[in-house]
C-alpha cells in the first residue's frame, strides 16, 4: 500500500495502479471513494472482498461526462435533464445499463449507477485511464463515513488493509452527505409491451368530486355484484398520478360494506380489506417492473380463491391480468384529468 | 435479556441484537441506501430477495459475539403491517431459529417498533399519557400511548402516507424514486412562497385525518403548468410542496395537543420521514409552543426500517412475559397499532 498526496503526480500513479487491477482510495466533494476498474471483473472482485460485502450488491460508477455516461448506460429524458441541471455533483444517477462494465457492476436488473464528481482529481483519472472507475464509499460495509484516510484504516482489518495499492490523501475532507441516489428506470416506458385492451362494452361518464367517483365505483360494483363467489371480479384501474384511483377503490370498498380506511398500497405494494364480511385486495403496480411480478404477490390465488381485487396502475401488468380474462370478470376502468380541477373523465368495460 | 430481532416487513430486510433499549448491532439490506439501489424496488422479488438475504443479515448481526446463540434470550420479529409474502420470510426464519435453538418468541407490531425506537439508548424516564407519531413511506399515524403496549390512533392517513406524498411529489419534478430524500435536498435551497399549493383539509383539522390526495393532483396540475422546468423552478416546487405538506400533518397534530383532555408530557417521533430536518424543526417548534417534549430517534438509521426498534419494542413485551407461541404466530399483512 502506497500514501501519496494529492499533486501532481497522483493522477499518473492512480492509473498505473488501475491498469494493473488495482484498488486506490480517492477524495472526492462528499466521502473517500474507492476505485476499481469497473470492466475489469478481476479488480471488481478484489473491491467485492474488500468492501466485505456479498456478491450482487451494485457499485455505481464515475465516468467524465455526460458524453462518456451515454457509452455505458440509456440515458432518458428524466436522466438527461438531471444531468444537465445538476452534474457535475454529489448525484449518482440511475439508468439502464448497457452491459459494458464488469459482471457485479451493474444491478441484478441491469441497471447501473453514474456519477460525476465535482472534483477535479478523480475527473482527471478517469480522463486519463479512459475507463469508468467504481465510486463507492471507501469504508467497508457497515463501518464508519470515511472523511478521513484514519477513518477507514482504523475501521479494517490487516487483510482489508493488504488490498489497497494506492491512497490519494487529501486531509480532512468538509463533511458533507454522500451523494443522493437517483432512479430514473421508472420513468422508462414499460420495457415489455403490453398488449392493446379490447372491451366489449365501453362506457364513459364525467365525474365531477370525488363524491361522485365513489357512487360511480359503487355503480359498477353492483352491476357486477352477481358474480361475486363464483368468479374472481378484477377491478384494472389506470390513470396518471393524482386522478383518483385510490379514491375509486375507497368507492368500492364503502360499496362492498368495507368500514376499514382504504389507504394507497404503493409502499406495501397490497393492502387487505376484510371488515364487512366481505374480502377486497388493493395492489398496486406502480412499482411493479414485469407483469410476471404480479404472480409473484399471488395474483394466481387471488383469481383461483375467487376474490375481489381492484389493481392501480394496471396497464402495467396488463398482459398478466389478461392471462385470467376467462377465469374472471376483470372491469378495466380508465381515469383521466378533465378540464377543471374536480373533473375526471372515466371509462370503463369488460374484456372479452 | 438479550434479543435477536427480525424485520422483513416490506422492502428492507433487516436484523438486530438488543438488549432493554439498548442497541448491540443493527443490520440493514436496504435496497435504497446510497450505491446499493436496485432499479425500481422490486417487489417482484422481495420475497426471494428477503430469503436470499435474510441468514447474511442475521449473522452479521449476531456477529461472532452471539454467534451460537447462546447469549441470546429471545427471538423477536414482526408480524405486521406489511406485505404479506416478505413478512412470511421474517416469521419462518425467526420460528426455525426458535425451535433449533429453543429460545422464546416475540410477536411485535411494526408500528409500535416506529413508535418506541425514540427509546433506543435513550433509558429516559418516560411519563404517560404521551404521543406517538409515525412519519414513513407505509403509514402516517398519530397515536396516544396511554402506556407502553396501550395505544389509541388519534389521526391517520386516508390516502398516501407522508413519505409517498414527498416520493411522489419527487417524482412529478422528475427526481426519480424514491425521492423524498432528494426533495428535502432541493427544498432547502428554494423559495417556499413562489408558488401557492392549498393545504389540505385548511381549517377543518377537526376531522383529525392527514391526506395527500387533494395536494399531490394539486402539485401535479402546477408542474404541467410549469413545464419545462429549470433548476431554480425545481428547488421552489420542492420548497413549496414540501413545506405544504408538513404545514398540513403539524396542523392537525396541533388541533389534537390542544383538544385532547390529556396532558401530554412527550410527543415520540419515528418513521423514515423522522430524518428530515426541516419537519424534526417544525415539530420541536409545536413542542415548544404546546410545552411537549419531542424525542426522536438517535440515529439515522433508526428511521426508517429496521429491526433494533423491534428488538426495543419485543423488551417491553418480554417483561409483561408476552411470548408468542411458535404454532401459532402468524403474518397480519394488516395488522393495526391497537391490536
Amino acid at each position: 500500500m502506497q500514501i501519496i498526496k494529492d499533486c501532481t503526480d497522483a493522477v499518473g500513479t492512480a492509473v498505473k495502479v488501475l491498469n494493473n487491477g488495482g484498488l486506490v482510495i480517492y477524495p472526492t466533494e462528499t466521502l473517500y471513494g474507492i476505485g476499481a476498474d469497473a470492466t475489469n471483473p478481476n479488480a471488481v472482485k478484489k473491491l467485492t472482498q474488500y468492501k466485505n460485502r456479498p456478491f450482487g450488491k451494485p457499485y455505481s460508477v464515475a465516468v467524465t461526462d455526460q458524453k462518456m455516461a451515454a457509452e455505458f448506460v440509456e440515458l432518458n429524458t428524466a436522466a438527461k435533464n438531471l444531468y444537465k441541471e445538476f452534474l457535475p455533483g454529489p448525484l449518482t444517477i440511475i439508468s439502464k445499463g448497457k452491459h459494458k462494465v464488469a459482471r457485479g457492476v451493474e444491478s441484478e436488473e441491469g441497471t447501473l449507477g453514474i456519477r460525476i464528481p465535482d472534483y477535479k482529481l478523480v475527473i482527471d483519472i478517469v480522463r486519463k485511464f479512459g475507463k469508468p472507475i467504481t465510486a463507492t464509499s471507501a469504508n467497508a460495509s457497515y463501518k464508519k463515513r470515511p472523511y478521513k484516510i484514519s477513518d477507514i484504516l482504523n475501521n479494517i482489518s490487516d487483510k482489508q488493509k493488504s488490498l489497497i495499492d494506492l491512497i490519494v490523501d487529501a486531509g480532512d475532507l468538509a463533511h458533507n452527505e454522500p451523494s443522493t441516489v437517483i432512479d430514473t428506470t421508472l420513468d422508462d416506458p414499460i420495457t415489455l409491451r403490453q398488449g392493446e385492451i379490447k372491451l366489449t362494452d365501453r362506457n364513459e361518464v364525467v365525474s365531477h368530486s370525488e363524491e361522485n367517483t365513489k357512487n360511480l365505483a359503487k355503480e359498477i360494483w353492483q352491476k357486477y355484484e352477481t358474480h361475486r363467489g363464483k368468479r374472481a371480479i378484477v377491478l384494472a384501474l389506470q390513470g396518471e398520478m393524482g386522478t383518483g384511483k385510490t379514491i375509486f377503490t375507497k368507492g368500492l370498498a364503502r360499496a362492498m360494506g368495507i368500514t376499514e380506511i382504504v389507504t394507497s398500497p404503493t409502499y406495501a405494494l397490497e393492502n387487505e380489506y376484510t371488515t364487512g364480511g366481505d374480502k377486497l385486495f388493493h395492489i398496486d403496480a406502480w412499482r411493479l417492473e414485469k407483469p410476471d411480478e404480479l404472480r409473484a404477490l399471488g395474483f394466481e390465488d387471488l383469481i383461483k380463491n375467487k376474490s375481489v381485487v381492484s389493481i392501480e396502475w394496471a396497464e402495467r401488468v396488463s398482459d398478466m391480468v389478461h392471462e385470467f380474462d376467462d377465469e374472471a370478470i376483470i372491469i378495466w376502468v380508465d381515469i383521466k384529468f378533465g378540464k377543471s380541477e374536480n373533473e375526471r373523465l372515466v371509462s370503463w368495460g369488460v374484456t372479452q | 435479556m438479550k434479543i435477536l430481532a427480525i424485520d422483513t416487513s416490506c422492502d428492507e430486510t433487516a436484523a438486530a441484537v438488543t438488549e432493554g433499549t439498548k442497541i448491540l448491532s443493527n443490520v440493514i439490506w436496504s435496497q435504497a441506501s446510497a450505491h446499493a439501489k436496485f432499479g425500481g424496488v422490486m417487489p417482484s422479488l422481495a420475497q426471494r430477495m428477503h430469503e436470499e438475504r435474510i441468514d447474511w443479515v442475521i449473522q452479521k448481526a449476531l456477529c461472532k459475539k452471539y454467534k451460537d446463540l447462546k447469549e441470546i434470550d429471545a427471538i423477536a420479529v414482526t408480524i405486521g403491517p406489511g406485505l404479506s409474502i416478505a413478512l412470511g420470510v421474517g416469521i419462518d426464519r425467526a420460528k426455525k431459529l426458535a425451535i433449533k435453538y429453543d429460545k422464546k418468541l416475540i410477536a411485535v407490531n411494526h408500528l409500535e417498533g416506529h413508535i418506541l425506537s425514540p427509546l433506543a439508548n435513550n433509558p429516559s424516564s418516560i411519563r404517560f399519557p404521551a404521543l406517538g407519531l409515525v412519519v414513513s413511506g407505509g403509514n402516517t399515524i398519530l397515536v396516544k400511548i396511554n402506556k407502553i403496549g396501550s395505544y389509541e390512533t388519534f389521526a391517520q392517513t386516508t390516502d398516501d402516507a407522508l413519505g409517498e406524498a414527498l416520493d411522489k411529489g419527487a417524482r412529478m419534478l422528475g427526481l426519480g424514486y424514491p425521492g423524498g430524500a432528494i426533495l428535502e435536498k432541493f427544498a432547502r435551497g428554494g423559495k417556499t412562497n413562489v408558488y401557492k399549493l392549498p393545504v389540505p383539509i385548511v381549517g377543518q383539522e377537526v376531522r383529525k385525518i392527514f391526506t395527500y390526495s387533494g395536494l399531490k393532483t394539486a402539485m401535479n396540475r402546477l408542474v404541467e403548468s410549469e413545464k419545462p422546468l429549470t433548476k431554480e423552478k425545481v428547488y421552489n416546487l420542492a420548497a413549496s410542496y414540501q413545506n405544504t405538506a408538513f404545514t398540513h400533518l403539524i396542523r392537525v397534530c396541533s388541533y389534537v395537543i390542544r383538544n385532547s383532555d390529556n396532558r401530554f408530557i412527550n410527543l415520540f417521533v419515528g418513521g423514515g420521514v423522522s430524518a428530515n430536518v426541516e419537519l424534526r424543526k417544525r415539530l420541536r417548534k409545536l413542542g415548544k409552543e404546546t410545552g411537549i417534549n419531542v424525542l426522536f430517534p438517535y440515529s439515522k438509521k433508526l428511521t426508517g426500517d429496521n429491526a433494533a426498534m423491534i428488538g426495543v419494542a419485543a423488551s417491553f413485551k418480554a417483561e409483561r412475559g408476552e411470548f408468542a407461541e411458535i404454532d401459532k404466530i402468524d403474518r397480519k399483512p394488516n395488522a393495526k397499532i391497537g391490536d
